[in-house]
């Protein structure tokens, strides 16, 4: 027999923090802009983003790419740190003992309710040691230097410190597809980076997505 | 928001509100008094309702560990309360957004679906049961929203558990 009441009295059944319409908060009269736990928000303009994207390509060329990395890289431990108190807080439970998939479920609406575009992981890859992370309508992409290549940095960097945190191992992330190159959303591989060191290469041949997730396990199984 | 009052709100901007506005007005705010009633009704029962469901659940699904049952059972008493405050506020956005948008990934990644749904047609049974025609005619648009996103997408999530 299940005893409901004690069911109700010791278990959350709170749904979604990240609910846009109480997530995202603000004071009109001092411009502030707020998450629901009094934290601040930074709105980042089309035109600054451009100007970034610009500016850092115009002075760093390709190494652009490592900076903004490293900028997503620092944002996201960060971010990962107030994430987790602030869900922690919510559901009354440390992350660590969240289900794998309630952790992504929360991770999924935090990505799309600050604007990023949606996310998905795909898990197919979880045994080999590898996550999949899906954007789809990207805003960073959508303003990037177009057609030249993956450029999507700054959200690998946030992608590799958010699971870096999560798993406590050191993951790296590479972009395999990107929307600025036409794509229909932006793929990611998240994984030990000397695992994944091969992707970059595999992209510069001109591998698609699914054909560099074939070469990858391919390549796992010879180093096994 | 409560999305009946939004329009007269809005109308309200640039004039007072006419006889036939004023009417319809009255008429959402003795709407909005059966609709806590109900609300009250629905909070007080909670844990009647719920038992009886959890009682059928144990029931049918006697090999079922437990712990799967009480994630059903949390899982729908969660749904109830967002519904209540959804057909309170007569907003099914607010359902949406709030839960189901977030549960039903969990639902399907934990293959839940033939248990949800059983649990769903208890509650149905016990509902009809508890509650008049008129009641039910406030409260199950939001209950068939949640079955519809929940139980009737056809989704396939891979699964994992943190820490494997």
């Amino acid at each position: 027999m299940i005893d409901v009441a004690s069911l109700v009295q010791d278990t959350s059944l709170k749904g979604n923090y990240f609910s846009p319409d109480v997530y995202l908060q603000g004071d009109f009269e001092f411009g502030l802009l707020e998450n629901r736990h009094g934290s601040r928000l930074l709105a980042l303009p089309e035109t600054l983003l451009q100007a970034l994207y610009a500016a850092l390509e115009d002075e760093l060329g390709e190494g652009s790419d490592v900076a903004l990395f490293s900028c997503g890289r620092w944002w996201g431990i960060s971010f990962y740190q107030r994430f987790a108190e602030e869900l922690g807080e919510f559901y009354d439970k440390p992350l660590a003992e969240m289900e794998m998939i309630q952790f992504i479920q929360c991770f999924k609406e935090c990505w799309k309710t600050h604007g990023w575009g949606t996310l998905d992981i795909d898990l197919k890859y979880y045994q080999q040691g590898f996550l999949i992370p899906k954007i789809f309508n990207s805003p960073f992409a959508q303003v990037a230097p177009q057609n030249k290549r993956p450029m999507c940095f700054l959200e690998a960097g946030i992608l590799s410190a958010f699971f870096s945190n999560m798993t406590g191992q050191d993951l790296h992330c590479i972009q395999t597809t990107c929307e600025s190159m036409g794509a229909d959303c932006n793929h990611f591989v998240i994984g030990l980076a000397k695992r994944i060191k091969p992707v970059k290469a595999w992209i510069e041949e001109g591998h698609d997505h699914a054909t560099i997730m074939e070469l990858l396990c391919r390549n796992q199984s010879t180093v096994n | 928001m409560q999305k009946d009052f939004e329009h007269f709100f809005y109308e309200a901007e640039d004039h007072y509100l006419n006889p036939q506005e004023m009417i319809a007005f009255k008429q959402q705010v003795s709407q909005l008094k059966e609709r806590l009633v109900l609300y009250k009704e629905l909070r007080n029962q909670e844990i009647v309702i719920f038992q009886l469901v959890a009682d059928k659940l144990v029931e049918k699904f006697a090999d079922e560990p437990p712990q799967r049952l009480k994630k059903a059972l949390t899982h729908w008493i969660s749904v109830m309360r967002y519904s209540a405050m959804a057909m309170l506020l007569n907003n099914s956005d607010y359902l949406r957004h709030r839960l189901l948008e977030w549960l039903t990934d969990m639902i399907h990644a934990q293959e839940m679906v033939a248990i949800e749904t059983y649990l769903f047609q208890c509650l149905q049974e016990k509902l009809g049961k508890s509650f008049s025609s008129d009641e039910l005619e406030l409260l199950m648009p939001f209950l068939m929203q949640a079955q519809t996103m929940l139980l009737e997408s056809n989704k396939k999530i891979e699964t994992v558990s943190l820490g494997e």
